[in-house]
């Protein structure tokens, strides 16, 4: 087959500068899709335009909102707007890939000003709300235009066909497996550790569902200790976990990839006491691919990622008993951490970036067929041809 | 001028816009939906030869062969009606030849078999996109202010097209 450079468009709704799994997973397949040849221009709101990579175009600063139980940092308006008409006017783009479109932000306004191959991305799972019913007409046309639309989770799809009534097809996040997959033992992180990694100040992370269950696993293993990594204010957490727990912790704060593929290696488990708002688990993943043993709460996403139960153990969602006891069954039987930690890492390989997208790029094909290059829509408006204008 | 004259103009004005508008969504279903086929269509072609080669080659028996080339020859000739039946046949038809053969294959029929598993990943995916096209165009054509106004021209309805993704 013929190689075909593509020129593909993909809008960021969330702010650049903040660490995310949306803003992630559009820099690796933008590197990705670059590495292959293709010319890639990311469209993405910026408080900071220095050091931004070269394929990020800044749309404008965000604004800090409250959505779906996070503070989501996203732009909108009709300045926004019409960068956003510009950048697709001037891009001659093949393709214009959006990311959740669904959330008011510059995904929809693009979704709303183009016309094309258009192919669309959902991450978010969300229960269905009453406010859907109101907004629904609103989204529909818009969500409409989508050639293909891509979820990243069962979760999120089933959150698509219940909100808008569309279906998509799945497509899980990418992870640099094999990277993780090499990682080293660091002594400090062995024995009898619980690893964590992520924002754990946030109350769906979790993080106190752990801190409750603590107490019935040191009185089964008394050396146990908490490995926590991530951004985030370590003293403000401690203040509220009880007095004779608080030596237990150890936080690493932000580390590095390489440091992540080294933490998930030697830690004796990898906990996700994520309460809910979760729709793929792209951490669970990249736990499994770096080679630790996973205990995570039942809720939708986990319990898909890993098959039911057959690549980690569950346990029911916020309850601590349920986590005390699931953890102090992996950390004493090694026949079954270990059964764990190697299936999971074979099985964690199929969410490898290379895989992934592949597939993402197969969908990108099918969008592509017969709908010549991304135009504005305004230009294709019946009316306006017949004004000749 | 009065004023009742002029909303009543503004609001046929709306309505009139409205209408165009509803139009152009339905024009660019529409055309999904061609697009969409014409894809669907093309990779089940493709499938269709490759079965023909495989049924040629050294994986099948002479039995299965004959079951195949017959499913593949089907699958190419079927009319629109009956495209999905021909095509879930030969999904049937390679499916059992794929779960039954055993043995070492040579290079040419590896290729094969992955170019045959790698087609089978994009039609999945090829069909859910017509699928979700035909769904949408059939929903958005039964809505009375479509039907009354007769947006929809000439266009036929499209069909829905019956494929067990499951048989892959």
């Amino acid at each position: 087959m013929t190689f075909e450079r593509k020129r593909i468009g993909i809008v960021c709704p969330y702010g650049w500068d903040t660490p995310g799994g949306v803003q992630a997973h559009i820099a690796d397949l933008a590197t990705y899709l670059i590495s292959q040849g293709h010319f890639v221009s990311v469209l993405a709101p910026t408080s900071d335009e220095d050091g931004l990579p070269d394929y990020v175009v800044s749309a404008g600063k965000p604004i800090a909102i409250p959505y779906n139980g996070a503070v989501a940092r996203i732009l909108f308006g009709p300045i926004a707007f019409a960068r956003v008409r510009q950048w697709i006017a001037q891009g001659e783009f093949d393709l214009l890939h959006l990311h959740e479109p669904a959330i008011p932000s510059i995904s929809l306004l693009a979704c709303f000003a183009a016309e094309g191959p258009l192919v669309g991305t959902f991450h978010a799972s969300a229960k269905k709300q009453k406010a859907i019913f109101a907004i629904g007409p609103i989204l529909e046309p818009v969500i409409e235009k989508l050639t293909a639309r891509i979820a990243v989770s069962e979760a999120a799809r089933s959150t698509l066909t219940e909100h808008l009534e569309t279906d998509a097809v799945v497509v899980p996040n990418g992870i640099y497996a094999r990277r993780l997959a090499s990682g080293a033992i660091n002594p400090q992180w062995t024995g009898n550790t619980i690893g964590f990694i992520g924002r754990f100040a946030e109350p769906r992370k979790g993080l106190n569902v752990l801190v409750q269950a603590l107490p019935s696993i040191i009185a089964e293993i008394p050396d146990v200790g908490v490995l926590v990594a991530g951004p985030g204010d370590a003293d403000e957490f401690l203040e509220t976990v009880p007095q004779n727990l608080r030596n237990r912790f150890t936080f690493l704060g932000r580390i590095t990839e390489k440091e992540k593929a080294d933490f998930l290696h030697s830690i004796g488990l990898y906990v996700a006491p994520n309460t809910g708002g979760e729709s793929f688990g792209i951490i669970l993943a990249e736990a499994l691919a770096g080679g630790a043993a996973v205990v995570a709460s039942d809720i939708p996403a986990f319990k898909a990622l890993l098959g039911e139960g057959r690549y980690g153990s569950l346990f029911t969602s916020e309850d601590s008993q349920s986590l005390a006891s699931s953890i102090v069954t992996i950390l004493r039987d090694s026949q079954l951490r270990e059964k764990f930690r190697s299936e999971g890492k074979v099985y964690a390989q199929s969410f490898d970036w290379d895989v992934v997208a592949e597939r993402i790029y197969d969908v990108y094909e099918m969008a592509m067929v017969g709908l010549g290059k991304v135009t504005l829509s305004s230009e294709n408006r019946g009316w306006n041809k017949f004004l000749g204008k | 001028m009065n004023f009742t004259s002029l909303s009543i103009l503004f609001v046929v004005a709306i309505f009139a816009w409205y209408l165009s508008f509803l139009a152009t969504r339905l024009d660019r279903l529409h055309h999904r939906v061609e697009t969409s086929w014409a894809n669907l269509d093309g990779l089940l072609q493709r499938r269709a030869a490759i079965a023909i080669e495989i049924a040629r080659s050294e994986i099948a028996d002479p039995a299965s062969s004959l079951l195949l080339t017959f499913a593949a020859h089907q699958a190419r000739e079927a009319s629109v009606k009956d495209r999905s039946q021909a095509e879930t046949g030969l999904s049937g038809a390679l499916g059992i030849l794929l779960e039954t053969s055993v043995g070492d294959h040579g290079a040419i029929e590896k290729d094969l078999l992955r170019e045959l598993s790698e087609l089978n990943e994009k039609i999945k995916v090829a069909i859910s996109l017509h699928v979700e096209s035909v769904n949408r165009t059939q929903m958005i054509r039964s809505r009375w202010l479509i039907r009354t106004f007769r947006l929809a021209g000439r266009a036929p309805l499209p069909v829905t097209y019956e494929f067990e993704a499951d048989v892959l």
